[in-house]
């Protein structure tokens, strides 16, 4: 069965936890998810760890359905339907995909302001899955 | 040396149910006293509502995470049996990896003894930085009356030498062998009462004023000196009936009574209370917290306010924080009826 | 220079065969590639083979080449599995044609299989999910429906794009699709029912997805030089072009272009010494309707953003100045993933030789033809200009 083994998920916790970036120690870009060459200047492999704040902003964002949602998602479709997921813009200036929480669909605009919280993605094998949402910042639409 | 609360912070599920949402669905609502109360999220459970609470309470404190040296986990409803379970909290606040981390499960009394374990830590080093995170999500059938009053939520608490908030003064405990009142057997999921109602009274009656007793005279102290009294709450009820047997008035539960707006919070009731006490507290106030976890223990502490908490949100605004869901949406939340 | 023509082209139905196994499948594609050279197929002539193939469903994940080759009679050749998920035909056709150009072998073939339907929607599902960036994008709870799904929300955001634009895409292809015989679905759609279809990621409702699908494809390429042997009317492959991009869309410069399209189609135009208005028809990759309106972009037919307006002109339209998936697309016809970038290449070999096996589809005066295939969401991309 294809899926996403333990040990992957675990190898990028400190991405998925603490959202820690890269900053190129030639041009000074920050990158996340970490490349092994920095894909600013496309010369270095040299980086000092950066932690992200986990704010950010709606760049795209799509609804997932129960015919679009992978399999490890369909206890969170039953539970709570379908579900928001975003690029989010982060305010260091990479983008990342992660899933919003806590707004209603109808309440997303391009450009809202949000900020990552960890929460439980899924469980598969008895192992709970943690990582990143963005959660809305301000009012709750 | 001085020592106590150097930050606090609560972390609350944004979902809400109320007992007419209930009384529709069974027709009665059994808890007594609660008029609405938290429902965990399904991307939600002890450790992410643990680590928010956390944050906010390092925050508060003004304090980084890689200066905590000693870290405590609380919880009755961990989402493993067995995993050392601050492993995730520690990485996903990056508290460093040997600082000393506890779980603490078992009993609802968890949450003050993870605070005390924190207290140790910081009395016995002369300093450090301990953080004591509780978390608490009990369930129940929903075919028994005891479910209707559980919710969720979650409290921490930075430890540490001055500058501190709050001062602990002293504590005492009180445990005794008893069984058969809120237990759960290895393996289940959801809460099993004997329902021997003197029994367990007495049992909760020995502990708590045990404790208390102990503590106020230790201390040299009358109920009249507290101006806020915290109390283990699974519902309204059994805060005020211990407060009238301990001699306390009504009005010195009131700061620190969540059940009524948040529900039965495990392990984490007299922690988000005494963050609910704390939000009011002038300095000069003291704080009586009592606890009490079936089987049975129950640990008391006394705290003197010291300097006035900064005015970032407190346990309201973060209960103002609040969608409400129907029965339907809850049932699908809780995956059973059964 | 040396130059690559095809002599023959062959492809199995595209659709859903409980009783035909991925064997049975390329062996329909082999079999009409041979009939259709006009004369001197050897099989004893071909020296390699290239066959795209995911492994959906992962029954037969390694040396799937050899396994195909032997079914058919093919034992002893240079076998390589191609694989860049959906782009792997047009990645096949490109190794051939490479293979040629530097004179190691002369005679070769490129195709693909995908059996898609062997396994549950859900079990699909979980192979789907492993050719996005699926440390990031699985684990957003999101297949390739919602990665498009942002795709068009953005390009709706910047652009106005309109949820009717994007219908129109599966209502032309229906259209084409209802043309011909090996489609996987070969009824026309109404405006109406593809707008009003069931969400499956919105902005993106189930008529604006494509389907999984069996199906099998296979060209056979061979040196110029020797091209007239086997008939009077090759078509040469003018270009190609390939590029890959970051895999995970939030890696991209832009949600809104898929550069690896862009870098693709400019070497392909390049090495063909044409430009996007030489082209007189294209099969693009419509994976989702989106994905067509990018591609008229990305391929330069129109400008950034005017994607929809392109085509509700009816400049794609069968009956347009450059019609787009006369053959239904994979929208209509189906996208089985291996084999949809050669099955491009069959219907485009048919259309230039005048040859579309449903006359009403056949696109008058057709000369020049441009094969679109993107591996995914972007991650790769192969275009592929042929010529009379």
């Amino acid at each position: 069965m294809a899926h996403v083994s333990v040990p992957m998920y675990w190898r990028t916790i400190p991405e998925r936890y603490r959202l820690v970036g890269r900053k190129c120690k030639a041009c000074g870009a920050l990158s996340f998810p970490p490349k092994g060459i920095c894909p600013h200047c496309l010369k270095s492999s040299e980086f000092e760890d950066a932690r992200l704040s986990g704010r950010g902003r709606v760049h795209t964002y799509a609804i997932v359905g129960a015919g679009g949602a992978p399999p490890e998602f369909a206890a969170q479709e039953r539970a709570t339907g379908s579900y928001p997921i975003a690029i989010v813009e982060l305010e260091e200036g990479p983008r990342v995909i992660g899933q919003l929480a806590d707004v209603d669909p109808s309440g997303i605009r391009i450009g809202m302001a949000v900020q990552a919280e960890i929460r439980r993605i899924y469980e598969e094998e008895g192992v709970v899955r943690y990582g990143f949402k963005f959660v809305p910042v301000g009012e709750i639409p | 040396m001085a020592l106590g609360i150097a930050g606090y912070a609560v972390s609350l599920p944004r979902l809400r149910i109320t007992r007419e949402e209930y009384i529709k669905a069974w027709g009665q609502f059994a808890a007594a006293g609660v008029a609405e109360k938290t429902v965990l999220g399904h991307d939600e459970d002890v450790l992410t509502l643990a680590i928010r609470a956390s944050r906010a309470a390092l925050a508060s404190a003004a304090r980084p995470a890689d200066s905590v040296t000693r870290f405590a986990f609380a919880s009755t409803t961990p989402p493993y049996s067995e995993k050392f379970l601050s492993g995730t909290i520690m990485a996903g606040l990056g508290i460093r990896e040997d600082a000393f981390a506890s779980d603490h499960v078992t009993s609802t009394r968890a949450g003050t003894e993870a605070m005390l374990a924190g207290i140790e830590h910081v009395r016995a080093r002369n300093g450090g930085v301990a953080i004591a995170a509780i978390a608490d999500a009990p369930r129940a059938s929903m075919n028994d009356p005891a479910e209707h009053a559980l919710g969720a939520g979650a409290a921490a608490f930075v430890l540490a030498p001055d500058p501190i908030l709050a001062e602990l003064e002293g504590h005492a405990t009180h445990a005794s062998e008893h069984f058969g009142e809120r237990y759960r057997p290895r393996g289940e999921d959801r809460i099993r009462d004997l329902g021997v109602r003197k029994f367990s009274e007495s049992s909760f009656a020995a502990n708590t004023s045990g404790a208390a007793e102990a503590l106020l005279e230790q201390l040299g102290r009358k109920p009249a000196d507290y101006a806020h009294v915290v109390f283990h709450q699974p519902d309204a009820r059994v805060p005020a009936n211990l407060a009238a047997r301990l001699g306390f008035s009504a009005a010195q539960t009131a700061s620190g009574l969540v059940v009524s707006y948040l529900g039965d919070l495990g392990a984490a009731s007299t922690p988000i209370g005494l963050a609910a006490a704390l939000d009011v507290a002038r300095p000069g106030d003291r704080l009586l917290v009592v606890s009490y976890g079936s089987g049975a223990a129950s640990d008391a502490l006394s705290f003197r306010v010291v300097r006035d908490r900064p005015s970032a949100g407190g346990v309201r605004d973060e209960a103002d924080r609040k969608e409400y869901i129907d029965y339907l949406r809850y049932v699908k939340l809780k995956g059973s009826l059964l | 220079m040396r130059a690559v023509a095809i002599v023959g082209a062959g492809q199995s139905a595209f659709g859903d065969f409980p009783d035909k196994s991925i064997k049975e499948l390329f062996f329909d594609a082999y079999r009409e590639m041979a009939a259709s050279v006009d004369r001197d197929f050897d099989p004893a002539l071909i020296e390699a083979a290239y066959l795209g193939n995911l492994g959906s469903g992962g029954f037969q994940l390694g040396n799937v080449s050899a396994l195909m080759t032997g079914f058919v009679g093919l034992p002893y050749i240079h076998a390589v599995r191609i694989e860049n998920a959906c782009a792997s035909g047009g990645y096949a056709l490109a190794a051939g044609a490479m293979d040629i150009l530097s004179g190691t072998h002369r005679v070769v073939l490129a195709g693909g299989v995908e059996k898609m339907t062997d396994v549950s929607a859900t079990r699909g599902r979980y192979w789907l999910g492993v050719s996005g960036d699926t440390e990031y994008e699985r684990l957003a709870g999101t297949t390739f429906a919602g990665l498009y799904a942002l795709i068009a929300k953005r390009h709706m955001h910047e652009f106005g794009t309109t949820r009717e634009q994007l219908s129109l895409v599966a209502v032309k292809n229906h259209h084409n699709g209802a043309l011909n015989p090996k489609a996987q679905f070969q009824r026309e759609v109404k405006l109406e029912q593809a707008m009003t279809s069931p969400t499956v990621c919105d902005p993106l409702n189930l008529f604006d997805c494509c389907s999984t699908t069996d199906g099998a494809s296979a060209v056979l390429l061979c040196d110029g030089e020797i091209a007239k042997r086997f008939t009077d009317t090759p078509v040469y492959v003018a270009g190609f072009g390939t590029s890959s991009d970051y895999l995970a869309i939030h890696d991209r410069a832009s949600t809104t272009t898929l550069e690896a399209t862009r870098r693709a189609a400019a070497q392909a135009f390049r090495m063909a010494g044409l430009r996007p208005a030489d082209v007189d028809l294209a099969e693009v990759h419509d994976c989702f309707t989106i994905a067509e309106l990018l591609a008229y972009e990305d391929l330069g037919f129109c400008d950034k953003g005017k994607g929809g307006a392109f085509l509700e002109e009816g400049r794609t339209a069968l009956s347009g100045d450059i019609p787009v998936n006369a053959s239904g697309g994979l929208k209509a016809k189906g996208h089985p993933i291996g084999a949809t970038g050669t099955g491009q290449a069959y219907e485009m070999f048919r259309q230039l030789r005048g040859s579309a096996d449903q006359p009403a589809r056949q696109v008058k005066g057709a000369e020049k033809g441009l094969l679109h295939n993107v591996g995914g969401s972007g991650g790769t991309a192969a275009v592929t200009i042929l010529a009379r």
